[in-house]
């Protein structure tokens, strides 16, 4: 009987003793990665700003709005690039982002261009309108994709199928914290950020400035997007390593616990069989 | 020495230049331009093309790109590049490769969207090859 007790508990301690492998070594790969989807960020970081900042200042000294990039319009139909993960086991990571996305959405005509395995399921699943079939892995997305989805968006915008275009993505504030935020590609519209009036300085445009802005605004969505991917891979990646490394102490503490059980079991076996002894050799007296 | 202007060229994997140069000359999606120190604050768009930088004993470093654009202010001239390769750095291999693989689809492909980015593809790759052959 006692038998049976300890090796059920030897079973357990196995198997949990496999899982917590299983979650160390995600937990490295999960690191490893981290370090350089980091590096991707950081040296990426400046090309992002800077074409933000062009675009703000171009945007601004457009004050009559001739570009189609930056007049207002009614919104009847926004379309979401949302990015998450391609895979599960990462925490609240594909949760928190997909969770946040679907807030903004509600009371809009919404178009999802899911980047991420996860993102495709959990639209097409809750009936929304998705634009492609294949879906993007975030993994592995590069510039180059990123502005083929900038390219085929901002063709939609101009021949007026989508009105805007929101980027859902999990910004990495530091190896512990992710939050899911979003980014207003387009309309260009960065009158909120206007607290001094736009210095009064004369720019070239060559040839015109709504000629420049249309090649440079698809560019420059493709990098918001590019960069809204890098940030959200890199999240992804501290996500896992957090919660992979949370299972790690789980399975700990509980291969400590079964131990301890394991080793009561055995004791009381022990004891159990030498009071049948010595019983036993009582009676024979 | 004539005067410098102070160039920053910004891609996505970070800074590919950073200093001071006589001269730069762009291809924008109006053609060759050239930029000398004192320019007018300017605005152009980069079209996939070739960048020429000179270098302090007179002769140009070459380098390839596909787009993005070209800012100069009074302060700092800027070239923001999507994709940017100094010509010794360019793969010759892999563009030639990318080269023949964007033929054989281009070949076989009917819808006009996928035309339009592959066609785009070998002009990238045409780009990268000229660029080292120096044409």
């Amino acid at each position: 009987m006692a038998g049976a007790n300890t090796k059920d508990i030897k079973r357990r301690i196995k198997s949990v003793e496999s899982t917590m492998q299983i979650t160390k070594a995600m937990e490295l790969v999960a690191s490893s990665k981290l370090r350089k989807a980091k590096e991707r960020v950081e040296t990426a970081r400046p090309f992002f700003t800077m074409l933000y900042d062009t675009m703000r200042d171009a945007a601004i000294s457009n004050r009559d709005f001739s570009s189609a990039y930056v007049a207002k319009r009614e919104v009847k139909k926004s379309a979401f690039v949302v990015i998450a993960g391609d895979r599960g086991l990462a925490g609240g990571y594909n949760a928190n982002v997909l969770k946040y996305a679907t807030q903004l959405m509600e009371g809009k005509n919404a178009l999802v261009i899911p980047i991420g395995k996860k993102v495709g399921e959990y639209f097409s699943r809750r009936g929304y309108e998705l634009h492609t079939e294949k879906y993007h892995e975030a993994e592995g997305l590069y510039l180059e994709d990123a502005y083929d989805i900038a390219q085929m968006l901002t063709a939609m915008y101009r021949a007026g199928k989508i009105d805007e275009i929101r980027i859902v993505y999990t910004k990495f504030v530091s190896m512990l914290t992710q939050t899911p935020d979003d980014l207003k590609a387009l309309p260009l519209n960065f009158s909120e950020e206007l607290t001094e009036k736009p210095a009064a300085k004369e720019t070239l445009y060559d040839p015109s400035m709504v000629e420049v802005l249309d090649v440079v605004v698809p560019q420059y969505v493709g990098g918001l997007i590019y960069g809204a991917v890098t940030e959200s891979f890199a999240s992804e990646q501290g996500a896992r390593r957090t919660a992979m490394e949370a299972a790690s102490d789980n399975a700990d503490t509980m291969i400590s616990d079964l131990n301890l059980k394991f080793n009561r079991a055995r004791q009381a076996a022990i004891t159990q069989e030498l009071t049948e002894i010595v019983s036993g050799a009582n009676a024979l007296q | 020495m004539a005067n410098t202007f102070h160039l920053q060229i910004v891609t996505p994997d970070g800074l590919a230049f950073d200093g001071e140069t006589e001269s730069l000359i762009v291809k924008t999606t109006q053609g060759d331009v050239g930029i000398l120190s004192g320019h007018a604050d300017y605005f152009a768009a980069i079209s996939v093309g070739r960048i020429r930088v000179k270098n302090p004993d007179g002769s140009y470093r070459k380098a390839a790109v596909n787009g993005g654009f070209l800012r100069v202010t009074k302060e700092v001239t800027r070239v923001v590049a999507t994709s940017f390769e100094w010509a010794d750095q360019i793969d010759l291999e892999r563009a030639q490769r990318a080269k023949s693989g964007a033929e054989k689809a281009l070949a076989s492909a009917s819808d006009p969207g996928e035309v339009e980015l592959l066609k785009l593809r070998l002009r990238r790759a045409n780009n990268r090859i000229n660029v080292v052959e120096g044409k």
